[in-house]
């Protein structure tokens, strides 16, 4: 059986003090091992996106245990953090978050570089990972000059351009129609099979969740299947 | 400013608010969503309002500048002016009054004094006397004699005595000193002194009376001393019984009035005169009118200097409410979408931003006008620290203290219009937005084709106006910022006119290098323009927008090949790739958006590094015209009659010996000039030769160090002077000669004449048939010793041979001031007079740079409004760049990669401003001293200054710095799963 990648132990996520306190996360125990994909599913505020901050690093829970891939990630600073970011994490957001003043390959080299990864050698990578997923005559243009489509597979190609243990994805298809989901998920099962990457996808979509190889559905902060 | 146009200024106000009125009852939901704008965070209303105040403030600053200025001015004016209103005398070939008989008075006080206007004229003898105080045996030269009856002076008001008591005049044998004659000698009184004129007299102090109305008369009680006596004695002292030289005309009323009625008065009197043949020669004259016309015309040209300069900052100014108003718009850019989403019209957008808009411009204009005052009154006071002197004391600089409510309404009305004005334009633009876009923040997609077809219409339009403003000035002699406004809207108008052609980036970069070329380029301006132009303050303005305007054009299409050349600079470290690329790729990929910051930042420097270059530049010419214009002599002095064999008399006097080791007497008259195409011959000037055949130590030939500006048929120096000393037909003239339509002030027949070496002129006495023809071989660099100088023999055939102008020079590690007294103290009965070449530089140099330092500081305020831009165009990006800042946190940029990210952009930012507006304003002064006009000045060579350059930049950089590290902090402590959660 392959090794846990992501495991949580009653993580709690509370936002907000006295009366006005939220618990977005209630105790929620996860395992998640090398290798799968896992599509998180709910009703909207039921806390996948909180999940989804929480468990990749982004936000601080306030009571339990995260462990990637074997570190409790609660346990390092800001600056480790972004490091392990940089080096293990992905992310494929439903509004792409491709920063819109560069051009769809410095967006992809852009985590290449912040991991350490000379210039040269990044622009290589970005170049061809882009051209593999059908975007080798848009390399140099920019966000506003692309399809949605387009977009999202740049934003894809960025997530998994430094070959990342984990790929977080938050409804990546939430912005895209029939067709651009079915190649969006595709492109996602393809490159989990092909580069034996985890990827957790945050989705409402079932055809999404059917790719995935699980699907845990979340409901009031806590998973329930 | 009359009170017609004041009246109109405050009625436009009125109206603007009355139809505002109006259009907020008729539309009073937009009003209302208006004024809960306002209201919605007032930390951001008064951030509003400070960025608006700012150009109100320059305004307003310049005005009471200009008003203290006008009223100190003034109140020496009227000070030295006294109750004199006309005065009636004749100038004699030296320059003094020429004496006339006591009867010509009475006549002509017959004649005039039943005219209402006037109250009443005083017979007056006006000369310059010696004196020693005999009890403390300090003497003074230069002083001036006034002798008049106190019985026939009542009009000219009353002297008061420093103990308070009133005196009607000086007593026979008696004499009255004003404060500043009685310091320089120490005198009181009840002293003994000895008058020296024409002839010698002792007197007794009757009294030391106060710098007033009558004390101060002449000298505003600023500058030179005042002895009183009475007319008898005046008259016995100038050997001139019977005889007075002037007589004053006081008119009815206060001295206002009295200035008032001057021109009628003096017309009267010149009708009088005309009837009296006793009274051929005398002329009337409006001394108080003409002294007042030059003070408020002073008073206006330093508030010019203030308003053109502040000029600068009142445009960056304008740019900051474009940034605010670029800023609120972006901010609510989503509801403004959901507005005309539920049915408000884009006309009620516009309504909305006006509303809001005119809100804070009434409240800004009122806090600006009233900040205006405040910063005068630090100018006023910086103004009286530094130019304080003599007679004119800190505390009467700082008393001139001015706001006129003129003055407050027209800042008020001016700011207030331009913030409206700007408001309006920013609304217009911020009110065009695509629902969709606006409420799901969609950026907007590059202009349609169609914008380009407007943009050439426009064009079209600004390149004709432009061709033909510069077809109608291109050889003329209007002011020369009109044919290179001109020429900038004809490249502006091809540039917008091929961009409906053409790719945006070639067409506006060639517009930019354009404009830059055009108005920065010195040479160009000559070879199109010519040099009969004239040129004002106003051109530094011109000249300086269009450079800045073509250097951001430049900056605008070209901003990515720059910040990518950068990157690869400093891109050897991946990280370090990152953060570049990150912290540049807004200036470089929305250069739109950076480059109203840019502007401000280059606009406001470009004024203080010109200041500042000007005032290097200035000073290092003076420095360096200290022996240009002193011919390497220590004094110049002057002696009302010739001191026999001066420098005889000074070689057998131990001590000044010791002191001069040179002296050299010069012959000095007055000629008139008559110069070949010249409209107004003869033009009256002074004659120099200097004696020949004398030793070397005393020849003038060869000690003198004086430089040609231009010489006959490339003359060396030596040939010239060797030729001066030993041709009777050659004449060497001041650099005055070489001024192209140079007028000269006080001037009596128009502008002063012309002459190129070769030419021939011809010199003659006036009062007098004799002539002689000269040709002239040489033009002197200097212009401080004006007039021409002639071959001894030349003079004397002219019938000048005394010796009246003297050049000194001190021995090596003398005392110029203890050689210029004991020189004084032993000639002070000949009226010996010394001119301490170097020390009046030296003070002109002091107080050009005390100007320059307070220009500097009043440009400097500026400043603010560079950083309330960047301060607001960060928290906009912070704001704006939320998710951004968020994805590049996940994809693993640490705080501090955030931080630096932001801090390089602005650095970026901030430091290119400074560089383009430094190398500009640098660039504008290297024109300005490679000009014809500047050449003429004395001014040939830029002097940069340096550490004042790299202090205005680095105090600039640190508060730009200052105004983002908050902002920059805040983005960088962004929580990126918040960021995320934020859009997602």
């Amino acid at each position: 059986m392959a090794e846990t990648v992501v495991g949580g132990v009653d993580v709690w996520k509370v936002y907000g003090t006295g009366e006005a306190q939220v618990a977005a996360l209630r105790g929620v125990n996860v395992d998640i091992r090398r290798g799968e994909m896992v599509a998180i599913r709910g009703a909207s505020g039921c806390g996948k996106t909180t999940f989804l901050n929480c468990f990749s690093g982004l936000d601080e829970i306030t009571r339990g245990t995260i462990t990637i891939e074997g570190t409790n990630i609660q346990a390092l600073t800001d600056r480790q953090r972004s490091e392990y970011r940089a080096k293990r994490t992905g992310f494929v957001f439903q509004s792409y978050n491709l920063l819109p003043v560069l051009s769809a390959v410095e967006n992809v080299e852009m985590p290449l570089l912040i991991s350490g990864i000379k210039s040269k050698e990044a622009r290589h990578r970005a170049n061809e990972i882009l051209t593999g997923l059908g975007l080798g005559d848009r390399l140099h243009h920019r966000p506003a000059e692309l399809s949605g489509g387009q977009q999202q597979r740049v934003s894809l190609a960025r997530a998994l351009v430094s070959r990342p243990a984990i790929v977080w994805a938050d409804e990546p298809t939430g912005n895209l129609d029939l067709e651009g989901t079915k190649q969006v998920t595709e492109l996602l099962r393809q490159l989990n099979q092909q580069f034996s990457q985890t990827i957790v996808v945050v989705t409402h979509d079932l055809e999404v969740a059917n790719a995935c190889d699980r699907t845990l559905l979340m409901q009031d902060g806590q998973f329930v299947q | 400013m009359t009170d017609s146009t004041i009246v109109v200024l405050v009625g436009i106000v009125a109206l603007i608010l009355l139809a505002t009125a109006l259009l907020a009852l008729r539309s009073r939901l937009t009003f209302r969503i208006a004024m809960r704008n306002i209201r919605r965070s007032r930390s951001r209303t008064i951030l509003v309002i400070l960025g608006l105040l700012v150009g109100t403030t320059i305004i307003s600053g310049s005005f009471v500048v200009g008003d203290t200025l006008q009223e100190l001015e003034l109140h020496y004016t009227y000070l030295g002016g006294g109750l004199t209103d006309e005065a009636i005398y004749a100038v004699g070939p030296s320059g003094g009054y020429t004496y006339f008989p006591y009867s010509t008075y009475t006549q002509i006080a017959s004649s005039a004094l039943p005219n209402p206007s006037i109250a009443g004229m005083t017979p007056m003898i006006i000369d310059v006397t010696q004196a020693l105080d005999k009890s403390t045996g300090i003497p003074q030269t230069n002083l001036n004699l006034i002798g008049v009856n106190g019985n026939q002076s009542q009009v000219l008001g009353s002297f008061v005595a420093d103990n308070g008591t009133s005196i009607a005049g000086p007593a026979p044998g008696e004499a009255l000193l004003d404060d500043q004659a009685a310091q320089q000698m120490d005198a009181v009184a009840g002293n003994t002194l000895v008058l020296f004129g024409r002839s010698s007299l002792v007197v007794t102090v009757q009294a030391v009376v106060q710098d007033n109305l009558r004390g101060a008369y002449l000298t505003g009680g600023i500058e030179g001393g005042n002895v009183f006596v009475s007319l008898p004695t005046a008259q016995t002292l100038q050997n001139s019984s019977g005889l007075i030289n002037g007589i004053s005309i006081t008119n009815v009323g206060s001295q206002q009035d009295g200035v008032g009625l001057s021109s009628s008065v003096s017309a009267s009197l010149n009708a009088t005169l005309a009837g009296i043949p006793a009274a051929v020669g005398l002329t009337v004259h409006e001394p108080l009118q003409d002294a007042v016309n030059a003070a408020s015309s002073a008073a206006t040209s330093i508030t010019s200097i203030f308003l053109v300069l502040g000029l600068f900052s009142i445009v960056a100014g304008a740019m900051l409410i474009v940034g605010i108003f670029i800023m609120l718009s972006e901010e609510r850019k989503g509801e403004m979408g959901m507005l005309r989403a539920i049915g408000l019209q884009r006309g009620d957008l516009i309504r909305i931003y006006y509303f809001e808009g005119l809100f804070y411009s009434v409240g800004s204009a009122f806090a600006g006008a009233l900040l205006g005052v405040a910063v005068g009154y630090v100018l006023v006071y910086a103004f009286s620290l530094l130019f304080a002197g003599g007679g004119l004391t800190a505390t009467a600089i700082f008393q001139s203290f001015t706001v006129t409510p003129d003055s407050l309404v027209e800042s008020y009305v001016i700011g207030f219009l331009l913030t409206l004005i700007t408001v309006v334009v920013a609304s217009h633009r911020a009110s065009r937005l695509n629902i969709v876009r606006a409420i799901r923040d969609v950026p907007e997609p590059p202009p349609p084709r169609r914008l380009y077809a407007y943009l050439a219409y426009i064009g079209v339009v600004v390149a004709a106006l432009g061709a033909l403003l510069l077809a109608t000035t291109l050889h003329g002699s209007s002011d020369i910022s009109d044919p290179i406004l001109g020429g900038a809207m004809l490249i502006l108008g091809g540039g917008l006119i091929a961009s409906h052609f053409a790719p945006n980036r070639p067409v506006f970069t060639a517009v930019g290098l354009g404009l830059l070329l055009w108005a920065g380029l010195e040479p160009l301006h000559r070879a199109v323009l010519g040099t009969t132009h004239s040129g004002g303050i106003f051109v530094l303005f011109v000249e300086g927008i269009l450079m800045i305007g073509g250097a951001l054009l430049l900056y605008i299409f070209n901003s990515s090949v720059l910040v990518d050349g950068l990157i690869r600079l400093v891109g050897n470290r991946p990280d370090r790739t990152a953060i570049v690329r990150i912290g540049l790729a807004h200036p470089s990929r929305q250069p739109g958006r950076t480059v109203i910051t840019l502007c401000i930042f280059a606009l406001v420097v470009f004024t203080m590094v010109a200041v500042a270059t000007f005032g290097a530049t200035v000073g290092s010419n003076l420095q360096d015209s200290i022996v240009t214009e002193s011919g390497g002599y220590s004094f110049v002095g002057v002696s009302p009659e010739p001191i026999p064999n001066l420098p005889g008399q000074i070689a057998n006097n131990s001590t000044l010996n010791a002191d001069f080791a040179n002296v050299v007497p010069v012959v000095n008259g007055q000629v008139n000039v008559n110069v070949t195409g010249y409209s107004f011959n003869p033009f009256a000037d002074s004659l120099y030769a200097a004696p020949t055949g004398v030793p070397a130590a005393s020849n003038f030939y060869d000690t003198n160090q004086f430089t040609f500006y231009a010489t006959w048929n490339g003359m060396t120096p030596a040939e010239v002077f060797s030729a001066l000393e030993t041709n009777t037909s050659v004449a060497v003239v001041d650099q005055t000669y070489d001024q192209p339509g140079g007028a000269v002030a006080g001037a009596p027949s128009g502008p002063h004449p012309t002459t190129a070496p070769g030419s021939l002129i011809v010199l003659g006495r006036p009062g007098s048939d004799a002539t002689t023809q000269v040709r002239v071989i040489g033009v002197l660099t200097e212009e401080l010793i004006t007039g021409i100088w002639v071959n001894p023999t030349a003079a004397a055939h002219l019938g000048y041979v005394n010796q009246t102008l003297y050049f000194l020079t001190v021995r090596a590690g003398v005392s110029t001031t203890t050689a210029a007294n004991q020189a004084k103290a032993a000639f002070y009965r000949s009226g010996l007079v010394l001119y301490d070449i170097e020390a009046d530089l030296a003070s002109s140099i002091a107080s050009t740079q005390g100007f320059i330092g307070l220009l500097e500081i009043f440009v400097g305020l500026g400043l603010a409004v560079g950083i309330s831009a960047m301060g607001i165009v960060a928290l906009r990006a912070v704001v704006e760049r939320r998710r951004e800042i968020g994805m590049i946190r996940a994809q693993g940029f640490t705080q501090g990669m955030v931080l630096k990210s932001f801090v390089l952009e602005y650095s970026f930012v901030t430091l290119l401003g400074l560089a383009i507006g430094a190398s500009l304003g640098v660039l504008i002064v290297y024109n300005l001293s490679i000009s014809a006009t500047a050449a003429a000045s004395g001014v040939t060579s830029l002097d940069i200054p340096w550490l004042n350059i790299v202090l205005i930049v680095v105090v600039a950089y640190a508060l730009a710095m200052a105004a983002i590290a908050v902002p920059s902090i805040r983005a960088s402590r962004v929580p990126p799963a918040e960021a995320v959660r934020a859009t997602d």
